[in-house]
C-alpha cells in the first residue's frame, strides 16, 4: 500500500512518548494530579467560553487540543510560568483567528474575565447584568498579555496548530453504517458526539494519542452499546482502519471519565482550582503544609 | 424502524435455516468419513497381518489433510491491513541563532529575505523575517499564520520548501523567521538581466512547471493570490519554485464570503477583482498565469497599469471590451456601474492578443487568450491548461537539465565581465559591510553544492 502522506483532514499530530512522560509543569514541581485538575478546569473554561462566544463545537475542540499540546513535554509550557487562564484565552483567540469564526481580543478577554468571576459554577443562565468584570485600563494590559502568550504558544508548538475534531468523521462513519434511516439513528449520533466531546476532557489526553478515526469509531461503538443499537456483527471498525485493541482501550478510557469528573468535583467542592501562577504556588504550599502536618 | 443491523423475524428464520443446513452438512461429512474408515479397515483386514500399524496410518494422514484444509481456509482470508498514519509531532521553534546570516536578498512588504547558512550542517538556506506588528494585526498576523499553514500543506517539487519556522531570542523573542530552501534566482530579476527572452521551448517548460504547482495548490484548496514573476524562483537546474504565500489562503467551494479583494499585485490582478467582485475563485490565479505567460514571451510585464483604472483600461485594450456575450455577469459587479465603456465600436471589442504576439503559434495564442478571458468562468483550470495542445507542439518543452545557468544575484554572484576588483557593487552603499560579507560568501560557496563549478556566460 502506498504511504499516504497528506490526509490532513483525517490526521492529527500526536504527542511523542517522551512528551507524554513528563511535563514542564511537573519538572517545576506541580504534581501530576494537580496538573490534571488544572488542565481539566481550563478545558471546562474553554468549553464555556466557546459557548458564550457562540463558536462551533469543532472549533472549541480544536482549541482544547492545541492547549493540551502546549502543556505536555519537558519543552512545553509550565503552569508555574504562565497563568493557565491566560493560555486558555490565547489559545481560543488563536484558534478562532485561523477559522472562519473570528472573535476580537475584547470578546475573548471579556468572556474569560466573566467566567473567571462565576466559576466554578458555569451556569450561564444566571447572568448578572450589573457586574463589571473588566475596566478599560485592565483591558489594555490583558490584550498585550494575550498577544504575548499567543506568540509563546506558537513558539512552543513550533507553529503546529493543525487540529481536526473527529465529529464530521463520526457522522461519515454513521452514514457508512447506515444507521440514520432507522429509529434512534440521530440519538446514536448525539450519544457518540457526547462521548467525543467528553473524550477531550480526559486526563489521558486521548486526542494527543489517538487519531480522529479511532476516536470516532470508539464513540460510535460505545454509544451503540449504551443505546442497545445493533451494529453489524462483523468487525466493522476495521473498515475505518481501527483495530480491536485500540477500540477497546478507548471505550474503557471513555467510560472511566465519569469517575474522574466526579472525583474532581468532590475534591475541589466549592474551592476554586488555581488557574494563575500565584494561586498555584499557594496551592502547592498549602499541600506541602498539609503533608507536613500529618 | 429498528436499526438496520437488528435481528428481524426473517433474520431469525434465515439463521435457523443456515444452522440446519450446517448440521446436515456436518452429518453427511461424518457419515462419509465413517464409511471411508470402514472401507480402509476392510482393506487392511484383507491385507492380513499388518493390520495394526497400517490401520493407524491413513487415519493420521487424514487428520493432517484436515488440518491443511483448516489452514487453507484461514489463508483464503488475507490478513486485513489497516491504514496507519505517520502522524507528525511537534517541537518548539528552534532559535534563529543557529543560522549565520550571509547576505541580504530582498525586502518586500511582507518581510526581509536573506541568505544564511545553518551552523550545524553548513547548508545554505533562505531566511525570511516576517514583518509583524501585534498591535495592528491583532496579535500574530493571520496572514503569516496562513502563509505557514499553506506552505506546510503544499509540499511539491515546484513550490518552495518551508523547512522550519524559527524564532528570535531574548529581547527579539517575538521575531519569526521562515527557513526555506535557497533558490538562486527569481524570474523577474533574471529576465531583467537577460538580453533575450526565454526560448519558446524554455517558456513551455516554465509554464508546465508553474501550471503543475498551481494545479497542486488548487487541488489542496489553496489560492495563491499573488502569482507574479518575482514570486517565481528558479534554480540553476532549470526548476522553478513558487514562493511567497503571504497572500495565500485556504478556500472552499463555494468560497467563503469574507474574501478580501485586495489581493494580487496590480499588474497581475484579474479584471473581476478590479471590478470589485465579492466572491472569486481559482480563476484569479489563472489570470495571473496568463500575465506571466505574456511576460515570458517578451521579457516585459504584460499589463503595466499605473493604478486600478489604468490597469482596467490596459486590460480592455488587450482583451477587448466586455459585452453581455463575452462576460454575462460583469455589469452586476460593484465597480462596473461607474464604468463608461465605448459602445458600438466593433473594432475595440475583440482581443488583440493574436496580433500582439505574432511569434506565437495558433495553439499558443489560443492558450494565452483563454487564460486572459475576461469572464473568469471561461478561463481554463490549471489542469486543463496543462493538457493544452500548445505543449504538445514543436518545439517541445526543453528538459530542465538543458537550461542555461545564470549567475545568481541572490547568491551574490556576478557575471564575469563585471568582475573586476574595483567594480562598484550595485546599490552597495555601506562598502565596509560589503567586504565583511565577501569573506563569508566564499566560505559558503565552498560548501555549496554547485554542479561542475562553471557558469555559462550570457552573451
Amino acid at each position: 500500500m502506498a504511504p499516504i502522506s497528506e490526509l490532513s483532514h483525517l490526521m492529527n499530530p500526536l504527542a511523542s512518548s517522551s512528551q507524554l512522560e513528563i511535563s514542564s509543569s511537573q519538572l517545576d514541581g506541580v504534581s501530576r494530579g494537580l496538573e490534571d485538575s488544572i488542565r481539566y478546569q481550563t478545558m471546562l473554561l474553554l468549553q464555556a467560553a466557546g459557548v458564550l462566544l457562540r463558536l462551533p463545537q469543532e472549533l472549541i475542540i480544536q482549541a482544547m487540543v492545541i492547549q493540551q499540546r502546549f502543556w505536555v513535554g519537558s519543552d512545553g509550557g509550565s503552569m508555574l510560568e504562565h497563568d493557565a487562564m491566560d493560555v486558555a484565552s490565547a489559545v481560543l483567540y488563536l484558534t478562532a483567528k485561523i477559522s472562519n469564526h473570528v472573535v476580537s481580543p475584547r470578546q475573548v478577554i471579556t468572556a474569560f474575565a466573566f467566567l473567571n468571576f462565576v466559576r466554578p459554577n458555569y451556569e450561564l443562565t444566571a447572568l448578572h447584568p450589573d457586574i463589571t468584570v473588566l475596566v478599560e485600563s485592565q483591558y489594555e494590559v490583558r490584550r498585550q498579555l494575550l498577544y504575548e502568550i499567543e506568540s509563546q504558544v506558537l513558539r512552543v508548538l513550533g507553529f503546529q496548530i493543525h487540529a481536526v475534531a473527529p465529529h464530521s468523521l463520526c457522522i461519515n462513519y454513521l452514514q457508512a453504517l447506515d444507521t440514520f434511516p432507522s429509529q434512534g439513528g440521530s440519538q446514536l449520533a448525539q450519544r457518540a458526539f457526547k462521548h467525543l466531546n467528553s473524550a477531550v476532557l480526559s486526563p489521558q489526553l486521548l486526542y494527543l494519542t489517538h487519531q480522529p478515526s479511532t476516536l470516532a469509531a470508539s464513540a460510535i461503538y460505545l454509544a451503540a452499546r449504551e443505546l442497545d443499537t445493533k451494529l453489524p456483527e462483523t468487525e466493522w471498525w476495521e473498515v475505518f482502519d481501527v483495530d480491536r485493541e485500540e477500540l477497546g482501550f478507548l471505550a474503557v478510557a471513555l467510560l472511566s471519565l465519569k469517575g474522574f469528573a466526579q472525583r474532581e468535583r468532590e475534591y475541589w467542592g466549592k474551592r476554586r482550582v488555581p488557574l494563575t501562577v500565584e494561586d498555584l504556588q499557594a496551592e502547592i504550599e498549602r499541600r506541602h503544609m498539609l503533608e507536613l502536618g500529618t | 424502524m429498528p436499526s438496520r443491523w437488528a435481528d428481524s423475524a426473517e433474520d431469525k428464520a434465515e439463521d435457523a435455516r443456515r444452522k440446519a443446513e450446517k448440521e446436515e452438512k456436518k452429518r453427511l461429512k461424518a457419515e462419509k468419513l465413517r464409511q471411508a474408515e470402514e472401507a480402509a479397515k476392510a482393506a487392511a483386514r484383507a491385507n492380513g497381518h499388518q493390520d495394526d500399524e497400517d490401520g493407524e496410518r491413513p487415519q493420521k494422514r487424514r487428520r493432517v489433510s484436515h488440518d491443511d484444509g483448516a489452514a487453507g481456509t484461514g489463508a483464503k482470508e488475507p490478513e486485513r491491513e489497516l491504514l496507519r498514519f505517520n502522524a507528525p509531532g511537534w517541537q518548539p521553534c528552534r532559535s534563529v541563532e543557529r543560522f549565520d546570516r550571509l547576505n541580504h536578498i530582498e525586502e518586500g512588504s511582507y518581510g526581509y529575505v536573506s541568505r544564511a547558512k545553518e551552523e550545524a550542517t553548513g547548508e545554505i538556506v533562505a531566511i525570511k523575517k516576517l514583518k509583524l506588528n501585534p498591535v495592528n494585526d491583532g496579535g500574530f498576523a493571520v496572514t503569516a499564520l496562513r502563509e505557514i499553514q499553506c506552505l506546510n500543506a503544499a509540499k511539491h517539487r515546484h513550490i518552495v520548501n518551508l523547512r522550519e519556522v524559527v524564532m528570535g531570542e531574548r529581547e527579539a523573542k517575538n521575531d519569526v523567521y521562515l527557513v526555506m530552501e535557497f533558490v538562486e534566482h527569481d524570474l523577474k530579476t533574471l529576465q531583467e538581466e537577460m538580453e533575450e527572452p526565454f526560448l519558446p521551448s524554455e517558456i513551455k517548460t516554465l509554464l508546465l512547471q508553474l501550471g503543475s504547482a498551481v494545479e497542486f495548490l488548487h487541488d489542496q484548496w489553496i489560492l495563491h493570490r499573488d502569482l507574479k514573476t518575482s514570486n517565481i524562483l528558479m534554480n540553476n537546474r532549470g526548476e522553478i519554485k513558487l514562493a511567497d504565500f503571504g497572500m495565500a489562503r485556504f478556500c472552499g467551494d463555494p468560497p467563503p464570503s469574507n474574501l478580501t479583494q485586495l489581493v494580487v499585485t496590480l499588474w497581475y490582478r484579474a479584471p473581476e477583482l478590479l471590478l470589485g467582485t465579492p466572491t472569486y475563485d481559482a480563476a484569479i490565479d489563472l489570470w495571473s498565469v496568463g500575465c506571466i505567460f505574456g511576460e515570458l514571451l517578451t521579457k516585459n510585464p504584460l499589463l503595466q497599469g499605473k493604478n486600478e483604472v489604468d490597469q482596467l483600461s490596459k486590460i480592455f485594450e488587450l482583451c477587448g471590451i466586455p459585452t453581455e456575450e463575452t462576460w454575462p455577469d460583469f455589469k452586476r459587479l460593484p465597480n462596473a456601474r461607474s464604468l463608461r465603456l465605448p459602445s458600438g465600436n466593433r473594432a475595440a471589442q475583440g482581443s488583440v492578443v493574436r496580433a500582439k504576439f505574432p511569434i506565437l503559434t495558433n495553439a499558443g495564442a489560443n492558450l494565452l487568450n483563454s487564460l486572459l478571458s475576461l469572464d473568469p468562468a471561461k478561463r481554463p483550470s490549471a489542469k486543463e491548461m496543462l493538457e493544452h495542445a500548445y505543449f504538445g507542439e514543436d518545439p517541445r518543452p526543453k528538459p530542465t537539465a538543458m537550461f542555461p545557468t545564470f549567475p545568481s544575484k541572490a547568491g551574490q554572484e556576478k557575471r564575469r565581465r563585471h568582475a573586476s576588483p574595483n567594480a562598484p557593487m550595485r546599490g552597495a552603499a555601506p562598502g565596509l559591510q560589503g567586504e565583511v560579507d565577501f569573506g563569508s560568501i566564499f566560505k559558503g560557496r565552498e560548501e555549496e553544492e554547485r554542479g561542475g563549478g562553471f557558469q555559462l556566460k550570457l552573451v
